[in-house]
């Protein structure tokens, strides 16, 4: 019987202590010393590592989502509970609500990504093209 | 045969090599010193298809975090080739001065990188407090439907990065004495505030407690998340001054994230 105790936790890729890199990314891609005749490696795929679900903030279904959440505020208020977790998804039927906009989150998500599989370069294209999809669907509010 | 060299950064002549450091690739490249009198760049051999992969991205980090704990490193950005070693020799002796003012700039110092996200914590007050949310909000509930909703949905976005973008404003006019200088970082989505802040290693603590200190305070109106040490990136450029480019003032956090939003 071996009585040697393993420990797995070097083997284990470290996490760097700078935190994690999705919140460094852009500054890793995006600024150092550049010399202009250098070449930059092909950042095909950094799109994709850029998208996240920071993206669906501007998206029409957070629009609607938010708009749910208010709704459920006056159900919370007659109810008198007004108790953050509540209103997303807590007791009293408040999961609905969540369960809706994460799907919504969901589903945004997914078809960001179809997206940018599609063109690379098409995220802000997506951004902006929901942003003009709530423009033109909200006219006279600019 | 001439053979492309990935660049990672500049030091000073007779920088030690960081013995656990290694390049990008994978298997990891090997580094190597290439000097030109008083000035060294860090490099490797640039492996064939390389992309911006987690491992290299951080890999180009570590090595730069490595490199930095032995001196002064001016960070070359994640991805520079030199096409080969003549061009980067050439490359490395142009504007000496430029790059020893750098050097001298960068030493000893850290990068803090500090972002502010919405949070939808503060729904509940900003529809309490906010007129034209709430008379949305009646039209909505008089006139229910996709159009109103979306309206309604979109005051609030707009209503909770607003919130958002006040309160990493307040973080950084506290803060930012600490620092001996800010870059703004690129615009990223659904980020309010994206700030680089430079300062001594030393004040790391004290930065990393003040900003912490916000971080409650400010729980429900932003979420601020504060990441480094970093190499520093977002210091390479001489400060705007030293460039004789009069400018009236650094624009303020709030200045920066509005022009960012809009």
């Amino acid at each position: 019987m071996s009585t040697t105790t393993t420990t797995y936790r070097d083997n284990i890729t470290p996490v760097p202590r700078t935190g994690t890199l999705y919140d460094v990314i852009d500054i890793i891609l995006d600024r150092g010393m550049v010399i202009d005749v250098f070449l930059r490696v092909s950042l095909v795929g950094i799109e994709i590592l850029k998208i996240d679900i920071r993206i669906v903030i501007a998206s029409v279904d957070t629009y609607l989502r938010f708009a749910e959440a208010c709704n459920r505020l006056d159900l919370e208020a007659d109810t008198r509970s007004r108790t953050v977790p509540e209103l997303f998804g807590g007791a009293g039927g408040g999961g609905v609500v969540r369960k809706a906009g994460e799907q919504g989150v969901k589903k945004a998500v997914e078809s960001g990504e179809k997206k940018t599989k599609k063109a690379a370069s098409g995220t802000k294209k997506a951004v902006g093209g929901a942003r003009d999809k709530v423009k033109s669907a909200l006219p006279g509010t600019d | 045969m001439t053979e492309q060299i990935y660049t990672y950064g500049i030091v000073r002549t007779g920088h030690r090599l960081p013995s656990e450091a290694t390049g990008v690739g994978n298997p990891p490249e090997r580094l190597r010193a290439l000097s030109e009198g008083p000035l060294t760049i860090i490099v490797s051999r640039a492996p064939g298809g390389l992309l911006a992969r987690r491992r290299d991205l951080l890999a180009h980090q570590e090595t730069l975090l490595a490199l930095a704990s032995e001196g002064p490193v001016i960070p070359m950005r994640f991805g520079s080739v030199a096409p080969d070693e003549d061009t980067l020799r050439r490359r490395l002796t142009e504007s000496p001065e430029e790059k020893h003012d750098a050097l001298k700039r960068l030493d000893g110092r850290v990068e803090m990188n500090l972002k502010a996200l919405v949070v939808e914590d503060s729904l509940p007050t900003l529809v309490r407090e906010d007129a034209r949310i709430r008379r949305l909000h009646q039209e909505s509930r008089s006139r229910p439907g996709y159009e109103s909703s979306l309206r309604l949905g979109q005051a609030v976005a707009e209503g909770l990065a607003r919130r958002a973008t006040q309160a990493a404003a307040r973080t950084v006019e506290q803060v930012r004495a600490l620092a001996e200088a800010m870059s703004p970082g690129p615009e990223v989505e659904g980020c309010v505030l994206n700030m680089s802040f430079l300062l001594p290693r030393e004040r790391e603590g004290a930065f990393r407690t003040a900003v912490d200190r916000f971080v409650a305070e400010y729980r429900g109106q932003a979420e601020l998340r504060l990441s480094g040490p970093l190499p520093c990136f977002s210091f390479t450029d001489p400060p705007p001054r030293a460039r004789h480019r009069p400018r009236a003032s650094r624009p303020s956090a709030a200045a920066v994230a509005s022009e960012r939003r809009s």
